[in-house]
């Protein structure tokens, strides 16, 4: 049954995604769902869920892209799993280690796919707007989505 | 929590591996099937998306429409509001209009000369004593004019003109307990004398006992009166009182041909009377 529910968020999250960038834009800024949902559910799941979230959550990015296909992919799966280590290092339950862990993430996951980047393909131009812009909302999100989270995970057992 | 730790540390490598490989072979067959399989999870949104999308694109323009509906919803309310106001003001004026209209009418038929007023204070504290009616001595208004008014159609009696301002004069009204009318009724045409009671019923005084009077008959007032002109409606008799021990004439109530209560406009006749019926100021003017 978790399993069908945990089907459905991804969904859900990859569909809300798609709408708030195509409605809600803001000079072309929208917090990163993805990035964010992968970064909570690295949080609460356990490692190898998280991960596999991290996996798929990138995988959609991937597919919204059009470049370098598995590099979210690699970037979140490698997210995920540096979240397990750190959280049992620190709490990220609470609110300010969330917004320090989005924001130091976000840009960390940005020079990485830089770095994918001038690896598997071509270096490409790094939208400096989006970089300096994106992981604020992308910290402003998190908190909010992990709240979302924690209560599905509470009531309905996904994750 | 080794256990869960290399758990972690299969799945990140597994994952990543496979990352690695797209990466590494985008145009392979494995690649293409990854590729086509993690397609589907746009399908919700795109399918959907594509399907619903007015609704869907069009929330924020929506939910401002919602508030500038709610807006519009507050607006017309008060607006409604404010034309029920003046509905009800518009059907008063309406139903004014209408009884302006009908004393227009008659005001052709009176045989007397003279001019509308309209009744513009009624004081509570002598309700059935006076009104103050909107024209005064500029508009040729004198001490002593009687006045109509019009009720059911016909003119009554209601009062005549007690004192004159410029542009203003009281009215003292028949039901005043001051006032009163030599009148005369059917059959024979016996005058006698009704006064005011200071209620809205008038009093029919010194009947002479063989007099046929009887319920229902009008009183008109009496060519012997000079204050008033003759055949004025002034009432019906409503009830009759026999004789006293100690007097020699009948009374009797009489119903007013002008109800106080709803006078609105009165026809103030212009009687010319002889100087020394007026009051004395005005008998100086002249």
């Amino acid at each position: 049954m978790s399993i069908i529910l945990e089907i459905a968020l991804y969904l859900f999250i990859g569909a809300g995604y798609w709408w708030w960038a195509q409605n809600l834009a803001i000079f072309g800024l929208v917090p990163n769902l993805v990035f964010s949902s992968a970064l909570c559910a690295a949080i609460l799941a356990g490692p190898v869920k998280g991960i596999a979230w991290g996996f798929f959550l990138g995988l959609y990015a991937d597919i919204l892209g059009s470049s370098m296909f598995g590099a979210n992919a690699l970037t979140y799966t490698i997210m995920a799993y540096a979240v397990y280590i750190v959280k049992r290092q620190f709490d990220l339950d609470s609110l300010f280690s969330q917004l320090v862990a989005a924001l130091s993430l976000s840009w960390t996951c940005m020079l990485f796919y830089q770095g994918l980047g001038i690896i598997f393909s071509r270096p490409a131009s790094l939208d400096l707007r989006v970089f300096l812009a994106e992981p604020f909302l992308n910290a402003l999100a998190v908190p909010v989505l992990f709240q979302i989270f924690y209560r599905l995970k509470r009531k309905f057992d996904v994750l | 929590m080794s256990r869960e730790k290399d758990a972690a540390n299969y799945a990140v490598v597994f994952f990543a591996a496979i990352s690695v490989l797209l990466l590494l072979f985008p145009v392979s067959k494995i690649a293409h099937t990854v590729r086509i399989a993690a397609s589907y999870s746009l399908y919700p949104s795109l399918h959907y998306g594509a399907r619903y999308t007015h609704y869907i694109r069009n929330v924020p323009d929506n939910f401002v429409k919602l508030l500038e509906t709610d807006q519009d919803n507050r607006l017309l309310k008060e607006k409604v509001k404010a034309l029920e106001v003046r509905l009800q003001g518009a059907s008063a004026l309406e139903a004014e209009n209408a009884r302006l209209a009908e004393e227009m009418r008659l005001s052709r038929a009176l045989p007397w000369t003279g001019a509308w007023a309209r009744v513009i204070n009624k004081t509570p504290a002598d309700w059935y004593g006076s009104v103050f009616i909107d024209r005064g001595a500029d508009d040729g208004i004198q001490v002593n004019d009687t006045v109509i008014g019009m009720e059911g159609g016909r003119a009554g009696l209601a009062g005549r003109i007690f004192e004159v301002y410029p542009e203003f004069s009281k009215v003292l009204l028949l039901t005043n307990s001051a006032a009163s009318a030599v009148c005369s009724f059917a059959p024979d045409g016996l005058e006698a004398l009704v006064e005011g009671k200071g209620t809205w019923m008038l009093k029919l005084n010194y009947v002479p006992e063989e007099a046929r009077l009887e319920e229902g008959v009008e009183v008109l007032t009496s060519p012997g009166g000079l204050l008033f002109p003759a055949g004025v409606l002034v009432g019906k008799v409503k009830k009759i009182y026999q004789r006293e021990s100690f007097m020699n004439f009948i009374t009797a109530d009489i119903v007013p041909a002008v109800n106080v209560n709803t006078l609105k406009e009165v026809f103030v006749i212009r009687r010319n009377l002889p100087a020394e019926l007026l009051g004395a100021r005005q008998a100086e003017k002249k």
